[in-house]
């Protein structure tokens, strides 16, 4: 098999069917060549074929420029939404990526079934621009202990072994292996905001109180965590534009909190504080 | 206003041809599409061609599309440090690495990373600022040529560090055995580590002599000091309890000893305050950044330092006043008279290594009474004080065949010594502890391979009792051994890591407890401890009137060279490093080359031009060097910069493999020191050879004569605050709406003519700080720089004095100038009477010009030309005064660049940091980690210029704002005012009335450059005052 499929046979093969092709097409022309002579010398009224009965008729009542620019549209229309879906995908547009990860971590199971604050792993997010990806000694907080073996009768589950095979821990013996050569795991990226644009999760999280789900979604029901956000500067913008910062109780807005009262106003977007301007984001 | 016509090069003032068409256009050259299209029938593009190259483009470009977004990995710690935040940095108090004394600096780590050096506010005593190359010396860090590990001699791979101290012992005691000498050279770095290990280690060798070695000699301060009071040492030196400074060829600013502390000192007592600043002399051959700085300059030869000294002290009252002693018209006597009335607050520098010269400067301060206030000799300076009397009696040794072995620490004698190769070729076994392959090393038959400073534990003391400590930073990035922990190791210690910790770490501790005391971390935090007593005056052996008739019968030479150092470069030792070198030198502009500086009445009488290449023959040597003539420099001398000509591993293939030529060769020794002025200099032209082209970005971005720098005399600013600034204001009408900044943060900027030196290491930090790319010399040719700051220069003339213009005019015409008044050149031309034949008296005016240094960046202009021009809005206002500049918005028209009057946009040719054309270390894996997180790395395409640092602003808000409070503007700083040693750059927020910049907005002296284009910048100049006198006298030799 594998030498029918090598690369000279393929190659042959394809030679071999466009001669077929090409030999084909010729005695059609040839076919087609000699039954019109037929007609011509037999000068038969031959009976209207199918195209000339049926078709061409009701073609015949269109006006051909409408008729080209209706044809023209749709075909606009379809590859136009192909070429969009893939120009998406170019510029990193990826609402609904949900790639496979080196391990089957369950947000459903640890952040839904046993609430674990969401802050206790990404513990960086209220500090930094990072959430963070937890390393892996905040898994070993609890996964020296939990292993999920009473699904997998009595063993590790391999899926938290991919830890222990990471970090070097026997599980059988509850211990740390010395000398190991740890290697850490390479997850899968998926939330990818182009280095143009500057985003702070403490920013958000801290400062403007949001929810994670907010943005990443139900994350507490998702077994494979998708992409839930457009992650587009419409989308960042839109939000700008309605959400109130809490001006009320942080101290740095307190100017801004006093001329909003003044002013009458209920609250203060974060838009006219300023966050729509270019370089809140881009430096 | 000033009626003083500013120039920037020579080329300027004369409106050459190729300068006047190279200025017309914005960008000098065209897109080079010709040459794309080109074929080789045919030099223009057809239409076919057209056609041919779109079609392809376009299927490339389809082609390229079939591909889905690359998959990125998120790649998380094993385990975490504790005290790393991803995305946050961490600040490490340390040394500065270029400063091997020691200079207290922060290091900005990220991630694990060093990316930027900050002042250690702390260390009040050395300023609280960094230079330029201690800026760049960060990428030594990041540098691919540095050595993986233990490399022995014949072995591309390094060898494990067991096995090369097993054969380095064998071979020490093989030495030891033959009854032969050890020999260790210094790079006279006061680090206590370095001196407990060489102690241990002669403990254990006891037949090891020690011997330090550093390019640059200030012997002739230590031996004066010697004899004048029994102390070898180099002084501190306090610039800010002077009020006058008289300085003979020492670039205090710029090169000499403690130039970045000198810096924050010496700029205390220049902003007029109660009407008086310090009056700072200079005389001086080459044109230095302190000279460009003084008050009055005064062109000397510095092979006649000794006649001027002692007309000083003559003049002072030292002894009698002899005949003939009549040197700087009346400078000297102008200089002795302020001197005499300021004091002990009068202070005397002199930068020649002369021994006899500094004896009598010792003199001359002791009359003064300056011992105890401007100079402290008890906290006195402890680096740079190698003698080179001990290298030379090293290598006659060795040259005897009396050592075994050498030792080279940190030293790289063979690049900076003539001959010093051959010698220590002689000598079996050469153990060298560079962290690069130079030229040391690759004559070494062993690289005991370094730790980079930032890699490493030390501790040390720039100052008789203040101590920096040094810290590592990133963990060893090759498999390098710190230099004191080698040593230790050959001398029997183990020195493995244990329990995590190393031994340079248990060793840093244990000298600390012994030499220091204390509590180690507490300083570890800080970075400085200070045991320092209070000064005495010493006691003096030696009486002015010796030294003074040794000095009266030295006359100078006809034709002097003076070998100095750039400030970017300095002594070389970092001369791997791009930064530095992109730098314009802060005098001549030029960056990425030596050349010899010439005077233009010199110039004129050769017939020779910048650019020409010329064979300089001095009795020590020759060297061919291109020209460049040097507005300032006095007449008959001749500068050449040293720190160029490094010899490179071959695989270096970037500018930096051909910088210039190597002038250490040159430095006399005759007289049993290192002499930097040689008599007796030949030019020729070397015939044949083609015109060099510098990188030179003194005349780019021409401002067409325009009302930008303001200045006036202390005199005139004492009798009226606004001098300088009366300019006729149009009444303004403005097309735009007024923005209103009143709430919120207003950001804004000011910059103080007067204390800014134009030391340049603004533009250093600030490419460091937003990821500027180094472009190299071609692009530096083609006006490609992309430096966000720049600092302009500015030449203008002295007003001759009365006597100079009856001595001038020879054919008695009109007397159209009157003394001390501001000069143009047409009639400076017409003053000195260029119409004379006399070639060697022509243009002599060329030597007396005053400087100005103006840094330059976006002026953030409330009315920004370049933002109504935008075609696409990516360049936009913010609500807090900022010009917003948006790259990926950003089609490249080069509109805005086009329309901007400061000439601060750049464009970005080139994706640099993928380009292996632009190999500045950012184009591999390793000198990317210097990058700035925090800053977009631009892409081609696209125009960048200042964003005040507004990644600095919006972290700084937004930790305030986390922190549920109110922010304070001096929280935070740009980059560039924040490295500034002189605190020429403020910068905060005007609607915080409390803050710097509110009132120095209120300053009399302050003043927007191009105020009456109505553009409204954010960026406030104050007016430059001079210390002198409304009519400042001058003609010298």
């Amino acid at each position: 098999m594998s030498s029918f499929y090598s690369e000279s046979t393929f190659l042959a093969l394809i030679i071999l069917s466009v001669v077929l092709l090409a030999i084909a097409a010729l005695l059609f022309g040839i076919k087609r060549h000699l039954s019109e002579l037929n007609r011509e010398k037999f000068a038969e009224e031959a009976e209207p074929s199918f195209y000339e009965a049926k078709i061409k008729p009701v073609i015949d009542t269109w006006n051909p420029t409408i008729a080209t620019l209706v044809i023209a549209g749709v075909l606009i229309v379809i590859l136009g939404g192909f070429g969009y879906k893939f120009g998406m995908d170019e510029v990193g547009v990826q609402q609904g990526y949900a790639p496979s990860q080196p391990i089957n971590f369950s947000h459903k199971i640890h952040a839904g079934q046993y609430e674990i604050d969401c802050k206790y792993c990404h513990s960086t997010v209220e500090k930094s621009k990072s959430a963070s990806i937890p390393s892996l000694n905040t898994c070993m907080n609890c996964h020296k202990y939990v292993k999920a073996s009473e699904k997998y009768n009595g063993k590790t589950s391999p899926e938290i072994q991919k830890i222990y095979n990471a970090i070097g821990y026997d599980g059988e013996n509850m211990e740390y292996i010395e000398g190991y050569e740890q290697k850490p795991i390479e997850w899968i990226r998926i939330h990818n905001l182009p280095d143009l644009a500057y985003f702070n999760h403490s920013q958000h999280v801290v400062v403007g109180k949001l929810d994670c789900q907010t943005c990443h979604g139900p994350i507490q029901e998702m077994d494979k965590v998708y992409q839930y956000s457009t992650l587009q500067m419409g989308w960042c913008i839109d939000c700008h534009r309605e959400r109130g910062i809490d001006s009320e109780n942080n101290d740095y807005y307190e100017e801004a909190h006093k001329n909003m009262l003044a002013e009458g106003k209920d609250y203060i977007t974060v838009a006219e504080n300023g966050g729509l301007e270019c370089s809140k984001c881009h430096y | 206003m000033s009626s003083n016509k500013y120039w920037k090069g020579v080329e300027e003032l004369d409106q050459t041809q190729e300068f006047v068409s190279s200025n017309a256009n914005e960008f000098s050259e065209g897109l080079p599409l010709e040459q794309v299209f080109s074929n080789d029938d045919s030099t223009r593009a057809n239409r076919r061609d057209f056609l041919k190259y779109f079609g392809f483009g376009l299927g490339a470009v389809t082609l390229a599309a079939c591909n889905k977004a690359p998959i990125k990995k998120a790649i998380p710690y094993v385990e975490k440090p504790d005290n790393v935040t991803p995305g946050v940095p961490l600040y490490y108090a340390s040394s500065s690495v270029s400063n091997t004394e020691g200079f207290p600096v922060l290091v900005k780590v990220r991630e694990g990373r060093p990316i930027k050096f900050e002042p250690n506010k702390e260390a009040t005593y050395f300023g609280g600022g960094l230079d330029g190359l201690g800026h760049s010396a960060l990428l030594s860090l990041y540098d691919t040529n540095r050595l993986k590990g233990a490399m022995v001699a014949g072995k591309r791979k390094p060898i494990a560090w067991k096995d090369f101290d097993k054969e380095i012992v064998t071979a020490l005691n093989k030495v030891k055995a033959a009854g032969k000498s050890i020999a260790i050279v210094t790079d006279g770095s006061t680090s206590l580590l370095s001196q407990q290990a060489i102690a241990d280690f002669s403990a254990t060798y006891n037949n090891t002599d020690v011997v330090s070695y550093e390019p640059i000699s200030y012997s002739g301060i230590t031996r004066a000091n010697n004899a004048s009071f029994g102390k070898a040492i180099i002084p501190a030196y306090n610039f800010q309890n002077a009020d006058v400074i008289v300085s003979f060829g020492a670039d205090f600013l710029g090169t000499w000893i403690s130039p970045i502390k000198f810096h924050s000192d010496y700029s205390k007592n220049r902003v007029p305050k109660n009407g008086k600043m310090s009056k700072h002399y200079q005389f001086e051959s080459i044109m230095s950044l302190t000279g460009s700085n003084a008050d009055v300059r005064v062109p000397m030869k510095m092979s006649n330092v000794g006649q001027h000294l002692v007309a000083l002290y003559r003049e002072l009252g030292g002894a009698t006043p002899h005949k003939g002693m009549e040197v700087a018209g009346n400078n000297i006597k102008n200089a002795a008279e302020e001197l005499r009335a300021a004091g002990n607050k009068g202070l005397v520098v002199c930068g020649s290594n002369n021994e006899a010269d500094q004896l009598l400067v010792n003199a001359i301060n002791m009359m003064l009474g300056g011992y105890g206030t401007t100079i402290d000799t008890t906290n006195y300076y402890m680096g740079q004080n190698a003698d080179e009397a001990a290298f030379t009696s090293f290598l006659s040794k060795a040259k005897s065949g009396a050592y075994g072995a050498v030792i080279t620490l940190g030293s790289n004698p063979v690049y900076s010594y003539s001959g010093a190769e051959d010698i220590l070729a002689k000598i079996p076994l050469r153990i060298s502890t560079s962290i690069t392959m130079d030229e040391t090393s690759s004559n070494a038959t062993h690289v005991a391979t370094d730790l980079h400073p930032l890699e490493s534990w030390d501790i040390k003391q720039p100052y008789k009792g203040r101590f920096i400590l040094a810290q590592p930073t990133i963990s060893p990035v090759f498999e390098g051994r710190q230099a004191s922990s080698s040593l230790a190791a050959w001398a029997g210690a183990d020195v493995s890591e244990k329990n995590e910790l190393s031994h340079a770490y248990k060793y840093a501790k244990k000298v600390f407890s012994s030499a220091v005391g204390g509590d180690f971390n507490k300083a570890l935090e800080l970075g400085v401890v200070e045991n320092t007593s209070s000064p005495s005056v010493p006691s003096f052996n030696i009486t002015g009137g010796e030294a003074a008739d040794a000095l009266a019968t030295k006359k100078g030479s006809a034709t002097e060279l003076v070998l100095y150092q750039k400030v970017g470069v300095r002594d070389g030792a970092y001369g791997n490093t791009p930064w530095a070198h992109e730098m314009p030198d802060p005098v001549s502009k030029v960056t990425w080359d030596n050349y010899l500086t010439m005077s233009m009445p010199d110039a004129k009488a050769n017939d020779i031009s910048t650019g020409d290449v010329v064979k300089v023959t001095v009795p020590t040597g020759s060297i061919q060097i291109p020209v460049l003539i040097q507005p300032g420099q006095t007449k008959s001398t001749y500068g050449i910069a040293l720190g160029y000509g490094r010899v490179l591993p071959d695989d270096v293939k970037n500018d930096l493999k051909d910088l210039g030529q190597n002038a250490y060769p040159l430095v006399d020794m005759k007289g049993g020191f290192a002499d930097y002025t040689i008599g007796d200099v030949k030019i020729e032209r070397v015939t044949g050879a083609s015109t060099y082209e510098f990188g030179i970005t003194q005349t780019h971005y021409s401002i067409e004569g325009r009302d930008i720098i303001r200045e006036a005399t202390l005199d005139e600013y004492n009798i009226d605050p606004l001098a300088g600034s009366h300019v006729h204001k149009p009444k303004m009408i403005s097309l735009w709406d007024d923005y209103d900044y009143s709430k919120g943060h207003h950001w804004a900027m000011a910059i103080d003519l007067n204390s800014c030196t134009g030391c340049s290491a603004c533009i250093v930090s600030c490419s460091i700080e937003n990821n500027v790319p180094i472009v190299g010399r071609d692009e530096v040719r083609r006006r490609r720089e992309m430096h966000w700051l720049r600092i302009d220069r500015y030449y203008s003339f002295e007003a001759p004095t009365k006597k100079d213009l009856e001595l001038s005019i020879v054919h008695g015409g009109d007397q159209t100038v009157e003394a001390g008044e501001q000069m143009t050149k047409e009639k400076v031309m017409e003053a000195y009477s260029e119409a004379s034949e006399d070639k060697s008296t022509a243009y002599n005016y060329y030597e007396n010009v005053k400087v100005a240094h103006q840094p330059m960046m976006c002026q953030h202009c409330d009315n920004a030309p370049c933002e109504t021009v935008c075609p696409v809005l990516a360049t936009t206002h913010s609500s807090e005064g900022l010009n917003q500049m948006t790259y990926n918005r950003c089609i490249g028209t080069k509109y805005c660049g086009n329309n901007c009057p400061y000439k601060v946009r750049r464009f970005n040719w080139f994706r640099y940091n993928e380009n292996e054309k632009f190999d500045y270390h950012f184009s591999n894996d390793l000198g990317k980690m210097v990058i700035n997180p925090d800053v977009t790395v631009r892409s081609r395409g696209v125009m960048e210029k200042c964003s005040f640092c507004v990644q600095r602003i919006q972290s700084t808000k937004l930790t305030a704002k986390r922190e549920n409070r109110k922010m304070n503007t001096d929280e935070f700083t740009t980059a560039c005012a924040q490295t500034c040693p002189s605190n020429a750059i403020v910068f905060g927020d005007l609607n915080d009335k409390s803050s710097e910049i509110a009132q120095l907005y209120a300053n009399d002296r302050s003043y927007h450059v191009l105020e009456e284009l109505g553009v409204k910048p954010s960026v406030q100049y104050m007016t430059k005052i001079r210390n002198t006198k409304a009519t400042s006298t001058k003609k010298a030799h």
